[in-house]
Parts: structure tokens; sequence; C-alpha cells
């Protein structure tokens, strides 16, 4: 019934140094729209990897990806671009803010980049979201002179600005207390059931992984259980 | 006010290291007042021997030189289009003066490009005062004609320029020639050519060229008083000289005078021509030094822009992951290295002039006195100088920063990410 977000086929992946060795084989995936997909598995399992490859950001891979039903595949770096900053918001596991800016300003730039709004709607959407987080009071700080926890909050405020159809994280909780993780938890829950929004996360955190949608479980660099 | 995002972030990178930022500008700042300096320097040095060369030389002269033998008058009377070669041919023996000047005079007035024309009349004499003898030249000029086309006033020491035209007999000699005879105005001199008999003249007036060489051998006198001293009639005339009204135009106009007139004309460049090869020699000096400024400043934008791509490398990574394609991430890093480029471009041209106009007031003191002589730093402020100091300034700066720029564009946010 519900259309696929994001749609992987037969991904394989290999690392050639210092030996090519496979790290994905063989991946077959399909996300849906509003689906909230926890991608659990051992460190070096490859799930991290496979998060990269589906985010675009990697193309060193066999197979097709497909983006909103748009192949992402073979298409240019700069294409890739344009369709990151447009259907992809990416939280990572260290915030990487941009230091020389403030918060309000980090929370702008990819909106900026699309340039779809103006200015002040930008600016206008970027207090939202930083509200939705409850960081606004730090909003024009720079963004080095915040905590570990808010500047990751800042982080998934900037992923989520343009609205993306994705929203990927490499353990987005992972610098975050168990108070923030549930507000970041229930955020993208509603992110999934209000805007059918669709999140894909990798995690170590098994509570937040069992109360997501879906959990993909990795080992060694293939998928060994669609749970739920 | 829209700004673009790139724009944002190039500026808010530039204004988040100001230190770098300023020593970047300054070395770009540095190479423009230096480039803008030294071009004003030899512009003003080169105008000063030009104007110098002026005071000597017009801009054309027109005289009779011996030719040697060609093959047109066989070419004229056989008419059957074969090569002839002609074996060692010998100079031929032309009538020396000019034929007709005041019939060439009036021809070369109707040229649109000229300014003055005078003629001349030069003869080689000795001067004789008491035992002393002296080999020098007299030019039989019109002295007011002379005077608008050399200033010959502005170099007078003592006399009165004027007196020329109405004291018979009378002569203007160099300061040079007055000093080895130990003359005064109102002495008496004795000239002679080699060809008519020699004229007792009475000196009105001493000039100093600044030319050693001139004020040592050159005296002026009215022109029928050299045809007496040659002997010639009043229809001789050795030279026409000729004034334009641009300078730059001397060569053409004198092809077109030698081909209406059938003389020589010798323009001020071939005249010249030690004095031009000083130019270009000086010219490539200067850009070489100015060359290597620009690229010791170029190379600093470069390292700077490198360091900061090293140092932000996370960033680039995150603004690529986060939609930023190579060409904006060019942009960012490319436009950094404009600002700087015109930061320091617009500052080195005040520097720049401060520099030239200080140093143009800076007394150097000639050797001589009166006329042409060199009492401060000739300095030139040429519009065009600073226009391209600063398009050379920002050529560099946009050369030195498209490699980093290029470099940041292709990093890969994945393994700068996953480390």
């Amino acid at each position: 019934m519900a259309e696929a977000a994001l749609k992987a086929t037969g991904i394989t992946k290999y690392f050639h140094d210092p030996v090519t060795t496979p790290v994905l084989k063989n991946i077959d995936l399909e996300v849906t729209k509003g689906e909230f997909v926890s991608i659990v598995g051992k460190s070096g399992c490859g799930k991290s990897t496979l998060l990269y490859v589906l985010s675009t950001m990697d193309r060193d891979y066999e197979g097709t990806l497909e983006i909103n039903g748009i192949k992402a595949t073979g298409r240019s770096l700069n294409d890739l671009a344009r369709l990151r900053n447009e259907s992809i918001g990416f939280v990572f596991q260290f915030h990487y803010l941009l230091p020389d800016f403030n918060c309000l300003k980090n929370v702008m730039i990819p909106a900026l980049r699309l340039g779809k709004l103006s200015y002040k709607e930008i600016e206008n959407n970027a207090y939202e979201k930083l509200k939705m987080f409850g960081v606004e009071d730090q909003a024009l700080k720079r963004a080095d002179k915040l905590s570990g926890g808010q500047q990751q909050r800042v982080a998934i405020a900037r992923a989520l600005i343009n609205d993306p159809a994705i929203v990927m994280g490499d353990e987005p909780t992972g610098n975050l207390d168990s108070k923030n993780t549930s507000i970041v938890f229930d955020l993208f829950q509603k992110l999934t059931k209000e805007f059918h929004q669709t999140i894909i996360t990798v995690t170590h955190d098994e509570d937040f992984a069992r109360r997501s949608d879906r959990i993909i479980e990795m080992a060694d660099g293939a998928i060994i259980g669609l749970g739920k | 006010m829209k700004v673009s995002v790139n724009t944002e972030v190039a500026i808010t990178y530039l204004s988040a290291r100001k230190k770098q930022t300023l020593v970047a500008a300054m070395g770009v700042m540095f190479g423009v007042s230096m480039f803008i300096f030294m071009q004003s320097l030899m512009k003003g040095t080169n105008d000063y021997f030009e104007k110098m060369s002026f005071n000597t030389t017009p801009h054309i002269r027109l005289y009779s030189e011996n030719k040697v033998a060609d093959t047109h008058m066989m070419d004229t009377y056989l008419q059957d289009g074969s090569v002839k070669i002609l074996d060692n041919p010998k100079q031929l023996i032309q009538r020396q003066g000019i034929i007709n000047p005041y019939g060439i005079i009036n021809e070369i007035g109707r040229n649109p490009n000229v300014a003055a024309i005078t003629p001349q009349v030069t003869a080689n004499v000795i001067y004789t005062s008491g035992s002393v003898q002296l080999n020098g030249t007299v030019a039989g000029v019109n002295i007011t004609a002379e005077d608008k086309m050399f200033d010959v006033k502005g170099n007078m020491v003592t006399g009165n320029l004027e007196d020329l035209n109405h004291v018979n007999n009378s002569i203007l000699i160099g300061k040079g020639i007055a000093d080895k005879l130990s003359l005064h105005t109102g002495d008496n001199i004795t000239v002679g050519s080699g060809t008519g008999s020699p004229i007792v003249m009475r000196v009105i007036g001493i000039y100093a060229s600044g030319v050693k060489q001139v004020d040592e051998t050159k005296s002026y006198a009215n022109i029928v008083q050299a045809q007496n001293l040659l002997g010639k009639d009043r229809s001789y005339v050795t030279d026409i000289k000729i004034n334009l009204k641009n300078y730059n135009t001397a060569p053409e106009v004198a092809r077109e005078l030698e081909t209406l007139t059938g003389y020589k004309a010798e323009d001020w460049v071939q005249a010249n021509s030690t004095l031009k090869t000083a130019f270009k020699i000086r010219a490539m000096i200067l850009n070489s030094v100015v060359g290597v400024i620009l690229l010791v400043a170029g190379f600093g934008i470069y390292n700077i822009l490198n360091m900061t791509i090293y140092e932000k490398i996370k960033e680039i990574a995150i603004l690529k992951a986060m939609g930023f394609s190579g060409p904006s991430v060019i942009s960012i890093f490319l436009q950094q290295a404009i600002y700087i480029g015109i930061m320091g471009g617009i500052i080195g041209i005040f520097f720049g002039f401060l520099t030239s106009y200080g140093f143009s007031k800076v007394y150097i003191g000639g050797s001589s006195p009166v006329g042409g002589a060199l009492n401060y730093i000739p300095m030139s402020f040429y519009l065009p100088h600073y226009i391209e100091a600063i398009v050379f300034g920002i050529i560099t700066t946009v050369a030195a920063g498209y490699f980093p720029a290029r470099k940041a564009s292709r990093v890969d946010p994945v393994t700068i990410i996953r480390g």
C-alpha cells in the first residue's frame, strides 16, 4: 500500500585496503514512507557503511539505489548533492556543527543552500526547529560554545530544516543522556506519524531500537533479521 | 539584500580568522602598491628622459642623406620586369641641403598631425677666442620657432633670446663653450666653417640644456647668419624639424613624409634608440620584480587557504553531506581569495599612491641649477597603472585561490566523516 521512500537492490561493497574484503553482501532493503527503521548489529558489521551508501554520499558500491522512486545510482556528484540537500537530512554521531557560525545560522545553512524560501521564512523555520528541541535560547550563541548534548540537538534541528523525505542518523543519540534521547525519539516518532517523513537510524541503543517501527539486524555485511 | 549562502559562508570564514586574512591581504597590498610605485617611478623617469630628448631632438628631422645606388633607374629604363643585380653598388653623392625647402615646409604643414615646423641650417664650425679653438656646430634657426619647439628660453642662463633676431652677427652659445673659452655676454668670438670666411660674432646669451655634450658644442644663430657662415644662398636649408601633436605617431608620420618628399625622415625613436633600449630594459627589470612580488603574495594566499582547508576539512565534508555541490565549495573558497584580493588591492592602491606621492617630493638635487635638471624623483600619476595594479592583484589571488578551492571541492565526505 505505502510507497517506497528508499529502495536498495543488491548492494555490494568492498573495502580495498589493505586487501579486498566484502563489507556489504548483496543487500536488498525497502523502506516505506513514514517508517521508522533502526539498523542494529555489532560494530564492524557494516551498518554504518550501509547507511552512508543509502545516504548517497558513498558512491563506491554495486547494486542500485532508489530514493523517492528516483534512481540515485550512477548520477553525478552535483546531482546527488542537490538530492541530499532537498530530500535527505543527516545526523552524525558527533554533532559536526560549523563552529564559526551561531546555532541559528547552522540550522539555516542547508535551507539557504536550497534557496526555496526567503531569508526571513528560513530564519523563522530554524527558530521553530530549535524550539522543538528546546535549544532556542542558544540560537545566537556560537556553535562551539554549547554543551555536547545541546550541540547534538542543534545538529538534529539542522537535519530537519528542509523537511527532508528521509532523515538518516548515524547513532544520533549516542552522545545524549536518556532524557534527551527520549525527546529525540518522541520527535522522530512524531515526524513519521504526523508528517510521513522516513527515519533510518543506526544505533547501539537497544531500547531506542526496540521502540522503532522496524529493526534491521546486520551481521558480517548481510541482513540477518527484519524484526517486527 | 540577498546574499548567496556561499558568500555568507566565505565571509564568515574570513572574519573568523581576521589575523590571517589581514596578513594575506597585506601580501596583496604590498604587491599592488609596489607595482604602482615601480610603474609610477618608471613612467616618471621615462617621461623625464623623453622630455629631455625632446629638448634637443625634434619628433621628426627631415634631411638629405647620401644614398646607395639601386636598380630603380634600370627598372624604369628597361621595363621588362627582370631582376637586376647591381654588383658592388656605390654611394651616390646628393646635393647637400634640401631642394625647395619652403615648398616642402608648406606641403608638410598641411599634414593634420603636424604641430610645428621649422627649417635649420647646421654648420660644423670652429670657435676661436684668442688663441683657443673649439670644434662645434652652429644651428641656424628661426629662434622664435625654435623656442616654441624646444623651450630654449627656459634654458637661458644670461642674455635675451630675442636679440638673435635683432642684433647683427649675434650668437647664442652653450654654457660649456662659454666656460671653455671664458666668454661672457657681449664678448666677441670668431666662428669659421670650412667653406665660408670666418665671421666675428657677438655673444648675446648663454644657455644650458643640462646635456653636457650639447652645451659644449652647440650654438644658435640666425638662419641667415649660418647660411653666411657656410657661404651659401638664402634657400640653403640642411634640416627641417617637425614636431607632432602626438609624438607617439612619429614613426608612421616619418614614413609618410619620406614617401612624400624623398628625403630621409628620422623620427625621435630612431634618433634615441639607446634611450628606447634603456626603457625596454628598465621595463623588464621592473616587471620581473613586480612579478616576483605578486607571485610571493600569491603563494601567501595559496598557503593560507590551504591551511584553512586542512583545518576545515571536516566542515567541508559536512557542507557536502548537507548538499553543497563541488562548485559551491569552490565558490566558497574562491570568494575568500577574491575578497582578500579586493581588500589588499584597495589598500594597496592607496598605499601605492601615498608612496609615489611621498617619493615625488624627495629632493635629489640636479647637477645644474638651470633648465632640464632633475631636482625631484620623477614620478608620474597615471590612472591606468592603478587599474592594472588592482586587476593583476585580483588575477593573482584568483589563480592562487583556485587550486586550494578545487582541492576542497574534491573532499570526499565519507572518508572524512567516518575517519
